[in-house]
Protein backbone atom coordinates (compact mmCIF):
# COMPACT_ATOMS: atom_id res chain seq x y z
CA UNK A 1 0.00 0.00 0.00
CA UNK A 2 1.30 3.77 -1.39
CA UNK A 3 2.11 5.90 1.74
CA UNK A 4 0.70 9.37 1.55
CA UNK A 5 2.95 12.38 0.70
CA UNK A 6 3.36 14.45 3.47
CA UNK A 7 5.36 17.65 4.01
CA UNK A 8 7.61 18.87 1.47
CA UNK A 9 6.95 16.14 -0.83
CA UNK A 10 3.21 16.52 -1.31
CA UNK A 11 4.19 20.49 -1.32
CA UNK A 12 7.00 19.11 -4.83
CA UNK A 13 4.66 17.26 -6.42
CA UNK A 14 1.72 19.92 -6.41
CA UNK A 15 4.33 22.20 -7.61
CA UNK A 16 5.60 20.06 -10.39
CA UNK A 17 1.95 19.33 -11.61
CA UNK A 18 1.22 22.61 -11.82
CA UNK A 19 4.33 23.42 -13.59
CA UNK A 20 3.74 20.82 -16.01
CA UNK A 21 -0.35 21.76 -16.64
CA UNK A 22 0.86 25.65 -17.30
CA UNK A 23 3.55 24.25 -19.75
CA UNK A 24 0.79 21.91 -21.21
CA UNK A 25 -1.31 24.76 -21.57
CA UNK A 26 1.74 27.00 -23.07
CA UNK A 27 2.32 24.43 -25.73
CA UNK A 28 -1.18 23.85 -26.60
CA UNK A 29 -1.58 27.64 -27.20
CA UNK A 30 1.75 27.68 -29.17
CA UNK A 31 0.80 25.07 -31.28
CA UNK A 32 -3.03 27.25 -31.90
CA UNK A 33 -0.88 30.02 -33.11
CA UNK A 34 1.20 27.71 -35.36
CA UNK A 35 -1.89 26.55 -36.97
CA UNK A 36 -3.30 30.03 -37.14
CA UNK A 37 0.16 30.81 -39.17
CA UNK A 38 0.16 27.71 -41.00
CA UNK A 39 -3.66 28.51 -42.06
CA UNK A 40 -2.97 32.37 -42.75
CA UNK A 41 0.37 31.26 -45.19
CA UNK A 42 -1.83 28.25 -46.60
CA UNK A 43 -4.27 31.14 -47.76
CA UNK A 44 -1.43 33.17 -49.03
CA UNK A 45 -0.16 30.70 -51.72
CA UNK A 46 -3.33 30.00 -52.48
CA UNK A 47 -3.82 32.99 -53.18
CA UNK A 48 -0.40 33.92 -54.97
CA UNK A 49 -1.19 30.49 -57.21
CA UNK A 50 -4.24 32.39 -58.39
CA UNK A 51 -2.57 35.65 -59.30
CA UNK A 52 0.32 33.48 -61.07
CA UNK A 53 -2.13 31.73 -62.89
CA UNK A 54 -4.29 35.33 -63.69
CA UNK A 55 -0.70 36.75 -64.50
CA UNK A 56 -0.31 33.83 -66.83
CA UNK A 57 -3.26 33.38 -68.83
CA UNK A 58 -2.93 37.24 -69.24
CA UNK A 59 0.82 36.75 -70.61
CA UNK A 60 -0.19 33.92 -73.30
CA UNK A 61 -3.15 36.17 -74.07
CA UNK A 62 -1.02 39.51 -74.93
CA UNK A 63 1.29 37.06 -76.86
CA UNK A 64 -1.51 35.69 -79.05
CA UNK A 65 -2.42 39.49 -79.50
CA UNK A 66 1.31 40.03 -80.24
CA UNK A 67 1.41 37.42 -82.46
CA UNK A 68 -2.32 38.99 -84.28
CA UNK A 69 -0.80 42.20 -84.51
CA UNK A 70 2.33 40.95 -85.93
CA UNK A 71 0.69 39.46 -88.64
CA UNK A 72 -1.92 42.61 -89.26
CA UNK A 73 0.95 44.36 -89.34
CA UNK A 74 2.91 42.12 -92.00
CA UNK A 75 -0.42 42.34 -93.97
CA UNK A 76 -0.57 45.93 -93.62
CA UNK A 77 2.75 46.24 -94.90
CA UNK A 78 2.42 44.07 -97.73
CA UNK A 79 -0.80 45.83 -98.31
CA UNK A 80 1.47 49.26 -98.55
CA UNK A 81 4.04 47.64 -100.88
CA UNK A 82 1.10 46.76 -103.11
CA UNK A 83 0.07 49.79 -102.80
CA UNK A 84 2.82 52.24 -103.59
CA UNK A 85 3.79 49.71 -106.67
CA UNK A 86 0.15 50.03 -107.96
CA UNK A 87 0.44 54.21 -107.39
CA UNK A 88 4.17 54.41 -109.15
CA UNK A 89 2.29 52.38 -112.08
CA UNK A 90 -0.59 54.81 -112.35
CA UNK A 91 1.50 57.88 -111.84
CA UNK A 92 3.34 56.53 -114.97
CA UNK A 93 0.46 55.07 -116.66
CA UNK A 94 -0.52 59.06 -115.84
CA UNK A 95 2.66 60.49 -116.89
CA UNK A 96 2.52 58.41 -120.30
CA UNK A 97 -1.39 59.67 -121.03
CA UNK A 98 -0.15 62.82 -120.26
CA UNK A 99 2.94 62.70 -123.19
CA UNK A 100 0.65 61.36 -125.59
CA UNK A 101 -1.84 63.89 -125.07
CA UNK A 102 0.97 66.59 -125.38
CA UNK A 103 2.20 65.26 -128.21
CA UNK A 104 -1.01 64.73 -130.13
CA UNK A 105 -2.09 68.10 -128.98
CA UNK A 106 1.20 69.71 -130.69
CA UNK A 107 0.48 68.15 -133.84
CA UNK A 108 -2.74 69.10 -134.29
CA UNK A 109 -2.58 72.92 -133.13
CA UNK A 110 -1.88 74.01 -136.29
CA UNK A 111 -1.86 74.37 -139.47
CA UNK A 112 1.19 75.61 -140.62
CA UNK A 113 3.74 73.44 -141.74
CA UNK A 114 6.64 75.03 -140.34
CA UNK A 115 5.08 74.34 -136.64
CA UNK A 116 3.82 71.31 -137.11
CA UNK A 117 7.71 70.36 -137.84
CA UNK A 118 8.72 72.32 -135.09
CA UNK A 119 6.01 70.12 -132.75
CA UNK A 120 7.96 66.62 -134.03
CA UNK A 121 11.26 68.21 -133.22
CA UNK A 122 10.17 69.02 -129.83
CA UNK A 123 8.66 65.78 -128.99
CA UNK A 124 11.42 63.70 -130.38
CA UNK A 125 13.95 65.69 -128.39
CA UNK A 126 11.62 66.39 -125.04
CA UNK A 127 9.45 63.32 -124.86
CA UNK A 128 11.44 60.73 -126.62
CA UNK A 129 15.16 61.98 -126.03
CA UNK A 130 17.09 62.49 -129.31
CA UNK A 131 18.26 65.86 -130.59
CA UNK A 132 19.17 64.24 -134.40
CA UNK A 133 16.40 63.54 -136.58
CA UNK A 134 15.29 63.33 -140.18
CA UNK A 135 11.92 63.43 -141.75
CA UNK A 136 11.36 62.31 -145.43
CA UNK A 137 8.63 62.51 -148.06
CA UNK A 138 8.02 59.54 -150.05
CA UNK A 139 8.02 60.26 -153.87
CA UNK A 140 6.03 57.45 -155.18
CA UNK A 141 6.42 58.60 -159.16
CA UNK A 142 10.19 58.08 -158.69
CA UNK A 143 10.30 55.62 -156.19
CA UNK A 144 12.54 58.05 -153.77
CA UNK A 145 12.37 59.26 -150.53
CA UNK A 146 13.02 62.89 -150.35
CA UNK A 147 14.17 64.66 -147.39
CA UNK A 148 11.99 67.64 -145.58
CA UNK A 149 14.22 68.80 -142.83
CA UNK A 150 17.01 67.41 -140.56
CA UNK A 151 17.90 68.86 -137.31
CA UNK A 152 20.84 68.19 -135.76
CA UNK A 153 22.20 65.49 -137.60
CA UNK A 154 25.74 66.24 -139.20
CA UNK A 155 26.61 65.88 -141.70
CA UNK A 156 23.38 66.37 -143.07
CA UNK A 157 21.85 63.07 -144.63
CA UNK A 158 21.19 62.60 -147.95
CA UNK A 159 18.74 64.86 -149.87
CA UNK A 160 17.11 61.58 -151.39
CA UNK A 161 17.02 58.04 -150.56
CA UNK A 162 15.94 55.17 -153.00
CA UNK A 163 12.83 53.48 -151.74
CA UNK A 164 14.33 49.90 -150.54
CA UNK A 165 17.71 51.26 -149.95
CA UNK A 166 19.65 51.39 -146.22
CA UNK A 167 17.86 50.77 -143.22
CA UNK A 168 15.87 53.98 -144.46
CA UNK A 169 14.52 53.08 -147.18
CA UNK A 170 13.95 49.60 -146.54
CA UNK A 171 11.53 50.79 -143.53
CA UNK A 172 9.14 52.58 -146.15
CA UNK A 173 9.40 49.58 -148.22
CA UNK A 174 8.22 47.47 -145.40
CA UNK A 175 5.86 50.21 -144.09
CA UNK A 176 7.29 48.98 -140.74
CA UNK A 177 8.62 51.17 -137.18
CA UNK A 178 12.09 49.66 -136.86
CA UNK A 179 13.67 50.35 -133.63
CA UNK A 180 17.60 49.48 -133.17
CA UNK A 181 19.04 48.38 -130.14
CA UNK A 182 22.64 48.84 -131.72
CA UNK A 183 24.29 52.17 -133.33
CA UNK A 184 27.67 52.54 -135.35
CA UNK A 185 27.14 49.09 -137.20
CA UNK A 186 30.33 49.32 -139.76
CA UNK A 187 28.09 47.55 -142.00
CA UNK A 188 25.49 50.45 -141.88
CA UNK A 189 25.24 52.97 -144.69
CA UNK A 190 27.44 55.78 -143.55
CA UNK A 191 24.90 58.09 -142.79
CA UNK A 192 23.13 55.29 -141.14
CA UNK A 193 25.60 54.83 -138.54
CA UNK A 194 23.71 56.34 -135.21
CA UNK A 195 20.11 55.55 -136.64
CA UNK A 196 18.29 54.19 -133.80
CA UNK A 197 14.70 54.47 -135.21
CA UNK A 198 12.67 54.59 -138.46
CA UNK A 199 9.05 55.77 -137.53
CA UNK A 200 7.40 55.54 -140.74
CA UNK A 201 4.13 57.44 -141.49
CA UNK A 202 0.97 56.27 -142.64
CA UNK A 203 -2.51 58.31 -143.58
CA UNK A 204 -4.79 55.52 -144.16
CA UNK A 205 -2.47 52.87 -144.30
CA UNK A 206 -0.53 54.57 -147.22
CA UNK A 207 3.32 55.26 -146.27
CA UNK A 208 3.75 58.81 -146.85
CA UNK A 209 7.15 59.69 -145.19
CA UNK A 210 9.37 58.60 -142.26
CA UNK A 211 10.78 60.19 -139.08
CA UNK A 212 14.42 58.67 -138.56
CA UNK A 213 15.73 59.59 -135.22
CA UNK A 214 19.50 58.99 -135.03
CA UNK A 215 21.78 59.24 -131.61
CA UNK A 216 19.61 59.43 -128.24
CA UNK A 217 20.45 61.65 -125.78
CA UNK A 218 23.12 60.66 -122.91
CA UNK A 219 21.18 59.88 -120.33
CA UNK A 220 18.80 57.73 -122.41
CA UNK A 221 20.03 54.21 -122.88
CA UNK A 222 17.26 52.68 -124.76
CA UNK A 223 13.64 52.99 -125.96
CA UNK A 224 10.78 52.09 -123.65
CA UNK A 225 7.27 51.48 -123.62
CA UNK A 226 6.40 55.16 -123.75
CA UNK A 227 8.48 55.72 -126.63
CA UNK A 228 7.36 52.78 -129.19
CA UNK A 229 3.55 54.66 -127.79
CA UNK A 230 5.16 57.56 -128.72
CA UNK A 231 5.61 56.49 -132.13
CA UNK A 232 2.40 54.62 -133.12
CA UNK A 233 1.14 58.32 -132.53
CA UNK A 234 3.47 60.02 -135.02
CA UNK A 235 2.89 57.31 -137.31
CA UNK A 236 -0.40 58.55 -138.00
CA UNK A 237 -0.71 61.74 -135.99
CA UNK A 238 2.65 63.44 -137.48
CA UNK A 239 1.39 62.18 -141.55
CA UNK A 240 -1.96 63.61 -140.81
CA UNK A 241 -0.75 67.03 -139.30
CA UNK A 242 1.63 67.09 -142.40
CA UNK A 243 -0.90 66.27 -144.98
CA UNK A 244 -3.21 68.82 -143.10
CA UNK A 245 -0.76 71.41 -144.08
CA UNK A 246 0.05 70.81 -147.53
CA UNK A 247 -4.15 70.65 -147.78
CA UNK A 248 -4.20 74.38 -145.56
CA UNK A 249 -1.61 75.64 -148.31
CA UNK A 250 -3.68 74.53 -150.97
CA UNK A 251 -5.42 76.98 -153.26
CA UNK A 252 -9.05 76.11 -151.68
CA UNK A 253 -7.73 77.03 -148.63
CA UNK A 254 -5.97 79.90 -149.97
CA UNK A 255 -8.87 81.30 -151.22
CA UNK A 256 -11.32 80.86 -148.05
CA UNK A 257 -8.16 82.58 -146.06
CA UNK A 258 -8.74 85.64 -148.79
CA UNK A 259 -11.95 85.31 -147.70
CA UNK B 1 -6.60 77.84 -96.20
CA UNK B 2 -3.02 77.77 -97.21
CA UNK B 3 -1.53 79.93 -100.50
CA UNK B 4 -0.46 77.81 -103.34
CA UNK B 5 3.47 78.19 -103.68
CA UNK B 6 4.40 79.58 -107.30
CA UNK B 7 6.65 78.31 -109.55
CA UNK B 8 8.08 80.02 -112.48
CA UNK B 9 8.74 77.77 -115.75
CA UNK B 10 11.09 78.92 -118.18
CA UNK B 11 11.38 77.19 -121.77
CA UNK B 12 11.24 78.43 -125.19
CA UNK B 13 9.51 74.62 -126.38
CA UNK B 14 5.52 75.05 -126.37
CA UNK B 15 5.76 71.07 -125.72
CA UNK B 16 8.09 71.22 -122.37
CA UNK B 17 5.97 74.40 -120.88
CA UNK B 18 2.64 71.61 -121.77
CA UNK B 19 4.68 69.14 -120.22
CA UNK B 20 5.46 71.06 -117.31
CA UNK B 21 1.71 72.58 -116.83
CA UNK B 22 0.15 69.04 -116.66
CA UNK B 23 2.85 67.66 -114.34
CA UNK B 24 2.53 70.81 -111.92
CA UNK B 25 -1.48 71.64 -112.21
CA UNK B 26 -2.14 68.12 -110.90
CA UNK B 27 0.26 69.30 -107.96
CA UNK B 28 -1.89 72.37 -107.48
CA UNK B 29 0.90 75.32 -108.01
CA UNK B 30 0.27 78.53 -109.37
CA UNK B 31 2.09 78.47 -112.47
CA UNK B 32 3.94 81.58 -114.48
CA UNK B 33 5.63 81.53 -117.78
CA UNK B 34 8.50 83.04 -119.40
CA UNK B 35 9.84 82.12 -123.07
CA UNK B 36 13.34 83.29 -122.43
CA UNK B 37 15.46 84.11 -119.88
CA UNK B 38 15.47 88.22 -120.34
CA UNK B 39 11.38 87.05 -119.43
CA UNK B 40 12.15 84.85 -116.79
CA UNK B 41 14.16 87.87 -114.76
CA UNK B 42 11.48 90.26 -115.22
CA UNK B 43 8.66 88.30 -114.03
CA UNK B 44 10.98 86.45 -111.29
CA UNK B 45 11.37 90.25 -110.14
CA UNK B 46 7.43 91.27 -110.81
CA UNK B 47 6.14 88.03 -109.29
CA UNK B 48 8.59 86.32 -106.62
CA UNK B 49 7.87 82.90 -107.36
CA UNK B 50 8.82 80.46 -104.97
CA UNK B 51 11.04 78.42 -107.14
CA UNK B 52 12.50 78.71 -110.94
CA UNK B 53 11.96 75.71 -113.42
CA UNK B 54 14.36 77.02 -116.21
CA UNK B 55 15.58 75.22 -119.18
CA UNK B 56 19.13 76.01 -120.22
CA UNK B 57 18.79 76.76 -124.20
CA UNK B 58 16.64 79.55 -124.85
CA UNK B 59 16.68 82.43 -127.80
CA UNK B 60 17.17 85.82 -126.49
CA UNK B 61 19.12 85.13 -123.23
CA UNK B 62 19.92 81.38 -122.18
CA UNK B 63 19.39 79.29 -119.02
CA UNK B 64 22.95 79.42 -117.12
CA UNK B 65 22.74 83.46 -118.18
CA UNK B 66 19.73 84.34 -116.55
CA UNK B 67 20.39 81.95 -113.74
CA UNK B 68 23.51 84.22 -112.94
CA UNK B 69 21.80 87.32 -113.30
CA UNK B 70 18.83 85.82 -110.83
CA UNK B 71 21.66 85.39 -108.40
CA UNK B 72 23.74 88.82 -108.41
CA UNK B 73 19.62 90.01 -108.01
CA UNK B 74 18.84 91.47 -104.95
CA UNK B 75 15.38 90.10 -104.58
CA UNK B 76 15.88 87.11 -106.63
CA UNK B 77 19.42 85.74 -105.30
CA UNK B 78 17.43 83.38 -103.20
CA UNK B 79 15.20 82.07 -105.41
CA UNK B 80 15.51 78.48 -106.32
CA UNK B 81 16.49 77.78 -109.47
CA UNK B 82 16.00 73.94 -111.30
CA UNK B 83 17.50 73.50 -114.52
CA UNK B 84 16.06 71.62 -117.53
CA UNK B 85 18.87 70.19 -119.23
CA UNK B 86 18.86 68.18 -122.58
CA UNK B 87 22.61 66.80 -121.66
CA UNK B 88 23.26 65.48 -118.84
CA UNK B 89 26.47 65.20 -118.89
CA UNK B 90 29.25 65.95 -116.07
CA UNK B 91 30.16 69.73 -117.77
CA UNK B 92 27.25 70.60 -118.43
CA UNK B 93 25.60 69.77 -114.69
CA UNK B 94 29.02 71.50 -113.18
CA UNK B 95 28.48 74.99 -116.03
CA UNK B 96 24.78 74.83 -114.60
CA UNK B 97 26.10 74.86 -110.34
CA UNK B 98 28.80 77.55 -111.27
CA UNK B 99 25.73 79.78 -112.62
CA UNK B 100 24.59 79.13 -109.25
CA UNK B 101 21.20 76.55 -109.82
CA UNK B 102 20.13 74.73 -107.39
CA UNK B 103 19.41 71.26 -108.92
CA UNK B 104 18.82 69.99 -112.50
CA UNK B 105 16.79 67.75 -114.27
CA UNK B 106 17.11 66.05 -117.25
CA UNK B 107 15.18 65.70 -120.25
CA UNK B 108 12.93 63.59 -120.76
CA UNK B 109 11.24 65.59 -117.79
CA UNK B 110 10.57 62.35 -115.50
CA UNK B 111 7.28 63.91 -113.12
CA UNK B 112 7.99 62.05 -110.41
CA UNK B 113 11.43 62.88 -110.04
CA UNK B 114 10.56 66.66 -111.10
CA UNK B 115 7.73 66.63 -108.42
CA UNK B 116 10.01 64.94 -105.83
CA UNK B 117 12.37 67.55 -106.08
CA UNK B 118 9.63 70.55 -106.23
CA UNK B 119 8.43 69.73 -102.78
CA UNK B 120 12.30 69.54 -101.40
CA UNK B 121 12.89 72.83 -102.48
CA UNK B 122 9.57 73.94 -101.08
CA UNK B 123 9.75 72.49 -98.20
CA UNK B 124 6.76 70.12 -98.22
Amino acid sequence: MKKPLVGDDASYVQKVSQETNRYVRDLLADNERVRSVAAALESEVTALRREVATARSAMERRAEDEARLRRQLASLEDEGGRLSERYLEVEEQNANLANLYVASYRLHGTLDRKDVLEAIHEIVANLVGSEQLAIYSTRPESGTLELTTAIGVVPEPPSTIPIGRGLIGAAVRDGKTYLFESTGDPDRLPHERDLTACVVLKLDGVVTGVLAIFRLLPQKSAFGALDRELFDLLATHAATALFCTEMASGPAMRRSARG
Amino acid sequence: MPTKKKILLVDDSKTVLMMEQMILNKAAYELVIANDGRQAIAKANDEHPDLILMDVMMPEMGGFEACAKLRSGEATRGIPIIMVTTRGEAESIEKGYASGCSDYITKPIDGMELLSKLKNYLGE
